[in-house]
């Protein structure tokens, strides 16, 4: 350490380009997740956070390649296994900002059995899921959050499956922050990222990132022309009905803050656990090898 | 019926199809994606059932139902959703239940990549998953084989009541090649164990328990008579002028095709080789092995991992003859005249 006083020192005030890797996205153009990647260098910048302080765990998919495009700590993890894998990193390092992105078979599909074990958890971390309701990486299969009738290459007569509804699901689950963005609204989804990253607690943001290989450009459109901003409708946040009622409205495809709700993140609640079980003085490992637990 | 032009993961399905295979789950994965997207367009055609599952988990505790329930059940996968799979494999083979688990390997340790790899050698052969039980493994070698042994992989999975895997590199997989569809063999024997929601099968209990010691270990002992049946019968292999050679090369999968196009090079130029090929893995054609070891001066053992298949091969051979490897990883596929001077640079030593 040098001498200078911390608080002398003029902030680094961090840009875009410090966030960027040497890695170029190798995503389809056109594809829903440059969009994604865009607002989270903007949100990174915003909240000025020094790149070795955030994490960024992804599971497998074509948006899970996210984490190798940012200049931050990352781990290019398992299919399916992004939020234990982040509940680790964060127990481990609780200081740190954990960030998990991947796709919507990702999370609602084979990682679906963890999803509500960090929700109520209240792991301190922000899920982004790329949601474009298709299997992007291996070429067009069904996926959890494809609508009925939907045909895909394992659906060739049509889904019959009702779809996964993400919000909803972290809503009732017990996530303490949900919101919905368009990919194709870097403004919005920057802000949101934002305040899901300073949200502490388990930040989800179902982000509409439309797929342009298998979905073609309808699916963008569409998008496009159906979504509206809870703000707009002078939505409170912090009410449950509310917000589960403008997940489901009929009117069009709700983004912004659906559901707020403090509440302590789990790596507090397990420090005020460790400290109620810390004996003082803490004892010799001799001693406690020397016990047992009839 | 003419030759059809297929890739060999659409072979595994008509196979699955002409051996009357009912029901299909599975997750999508790269090499093998192509037998659940095949899967889709054909169960339902045929009255059968397609599931796309939530994950590998979820596709193997739904063939251990439908298995359970007396129907011809497969999944398929490829190397990172076997390792998935091992638990239901284990529960499966501990229910004695019959089913066909195809794996399409690829590159690893973890994610690896999606060229072709023999590596899961070890998880599909020596059972994978906990506890004392065993698996019949199939090789193929074609699409051609691809369509013929899924057939015979759900003919010994009922005979043995046990899990049966047809296991081929990514290559084999995604290879293209004129396939002559046999005759449909649907002769699947009674299930009188089955839950079939019968009254005369109400008291049928599919369970891999048995908490009380004795019963487990007869349990286990049983199953082990069984495996020894699979040794004294199953066993299949391809000899390919092995008779007068003086050093046999030995390959499975994609590997056996290009040790065959050696030896007939290598014969040309005055160097008696043969090549072995195993087609069941377990079962592994030890016997046959061992017979060659008055014959030959060396073995060489190919393969598309670590050196998985020469613990094997070694096992059989006893220290009688050397036994040499030679392995390529990473997706990247032994060539013929990698093979050829490896061989000969040995002879020349
Ligand atoms: C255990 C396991 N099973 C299957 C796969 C193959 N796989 C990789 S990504 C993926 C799904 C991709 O879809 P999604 O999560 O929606 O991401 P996207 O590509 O659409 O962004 C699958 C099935 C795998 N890598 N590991
Ligand atoms: S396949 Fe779809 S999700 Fe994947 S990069 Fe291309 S557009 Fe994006
Ligand atoms: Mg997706």
């Amino acid at each position: 350490m040098t001498e200078t006083n911390v608080a002398d020192k003029p902030k680094t005030q961090f840009k875009v380009k410090d966030y960027k890797s040497d890695t170029k996205p190798i995503w389809c153009p056109g594809c829903g997740d440059f969009g994604v990647l865009a607002s989270l260098y903007q949100a990174l910048a915003k909240l000025n956070l020094p790149s070795h302080e955030v994490a960024i765990i992804s599971g497998i998919g074509c948006s899970s390649r996210l984490p190798g495009y940012v200049a931050t700590y990352g781990f290019n993890a398992v299919h399916g296994r992004i939020l234990p894998i982040a509940t680790g990193v964060k127990m481990a390092s609780p200081e740190i900002t954990v960030i998990g992105t991947g796709g919507d078979g990702d999370g609602f599909s084979i990682g679906m059995g963890h999803v509500p074990h960090a929700a109520r958890r209240n792991v301190d971390m922000t899920y982004i899921v790329m949601d474009n309701e298709i299997y992007g990486l291996t070429k067009g299969q069904l996926s959890p959050t494809a609508h009925v009738g939907d045909v895909t290459k394992t659906s060739a007569y049509g889904s019959i499956e009702r779809p996964v509804e993400p919000v909803d699901l972290m809503i009732n689950v017990g996530a303490s922050f949900v919101a919905r963005a368009n990919a194709g609204d870097p403004k919005q989804m920057a802000d949101l990222i934002v305040q899901a990253i300073q949200h502490k607690g388990f930040a989800f943001i179902d982000a509409l990132s439309p797929c342009r290989t298998f979905r073609g450009i309808e699916q963008k459109k569409f998008i496009n022309a159906n979504t509206f901003k809870v703000e707009d409708h002078d939505h409170d946040p912090s009410d449950k009905r509310k917000a589960l009622d403008i997940a489901d409205s009929q009117e069009g495809i709700s983004t912004g803050l659906l559901y707020v709700e403090e509440r302590p993140p789990y790596d507090e609640l397990y420090k005020d656990l460790r400290d109620r079980a810390t004996q003082k003085p803490v004892p010799e490992i001799q001693d406690i090898l020397q016990r047992y637990i009839p | 019926m003419a030759k059809m032009l297929i890739k060999g993961n659409e072979a595994i399905v008509k196979g699955a199809l002409l051996a009357g295979c009912e029901a299909y789950f599975g997750y999508p994965i790269t090499p093998a994606s192509e037998i659940a997207e095949a899967a889709s367009v054909y169960f339902p055609e045929v009255g059968g059932t397609f599931l796309q599952a939530e994950s590998e988990v979820g596709a193997i505790n739904m063939v251990y139902g439908a298995a359970g329930a007396g129907q011809r059940v497969m999944t398929a996968s490829s190397s990172p959703g076997i390792s998935l799979k091992q638990e239901g494999v284990s529960y499966i083979a501990g229910s004695e239940l019959p089913a066909v688990i195809v794996d399409i390997m690829r590159g690893g340790p973890g994610l690896g990549n999606i060229a072709p790899e023999q590596s899961d050698y070890n998880q599909v052969v020596k059972g994978g998953g906990h506890g004392n039980y065993k698996t019949i493994a199939l090789a193929p070698n074609s699409a051609q084989e691809m369509c013929d042994l899924t057939m015979l992989a759900f003919e010994l999975a009922d005979k043995y009541r046990n899990p049966v895997y047809v296991v081929a590199d990514g290559f084999i997989g995604q290879m293209m090649e004129p396939v002559e569809f046999p005759k449909p063999n649907r002769n699947i024997p009674e299930k009188p164990w089955a839950v079939k929601g019968t009254a005369e099968t109400s008291d049928n209990l599919i369970s891999s328990i048995e908490l009380d010691p004795d019963d487990l270990e007869e349990h286990n002992r049983k199953m082990q008579r069984k495996y020894q049946e699979m040794r004294e019968s199953e066993v299949r292999y391809q000899a390919y002028h092995c008779d007068d050679a003086e050093i046999i090369l030995i390959g499975f999968g994609i590997v056996s095709r290009v040790i065959q196009s050696a030896v007939d090079e290598l014969r040309a130029q005055g160097v008696k080789v043969g090549m072995l090929r195993p087609i069941t893995l377990f079962p592994f054609p030890s016997d046959v092995i061992r017979q060659y070891t008055d014959q030959v001066s060396k073995f060489w053992v190919m393969e598309l991992n670590n050196g998985q298949m020469v613990d094997d091969v070694r096992l059989a051979v006893e220290n009688r003859v050397p036994v040499k490897f030679h392995g390529r990883m990473g997706g990247n596929v032994v060539g013929t005249d990698e093979i050829i001077e490896k061989v000969l640079e040995e002879e020349s030593a």
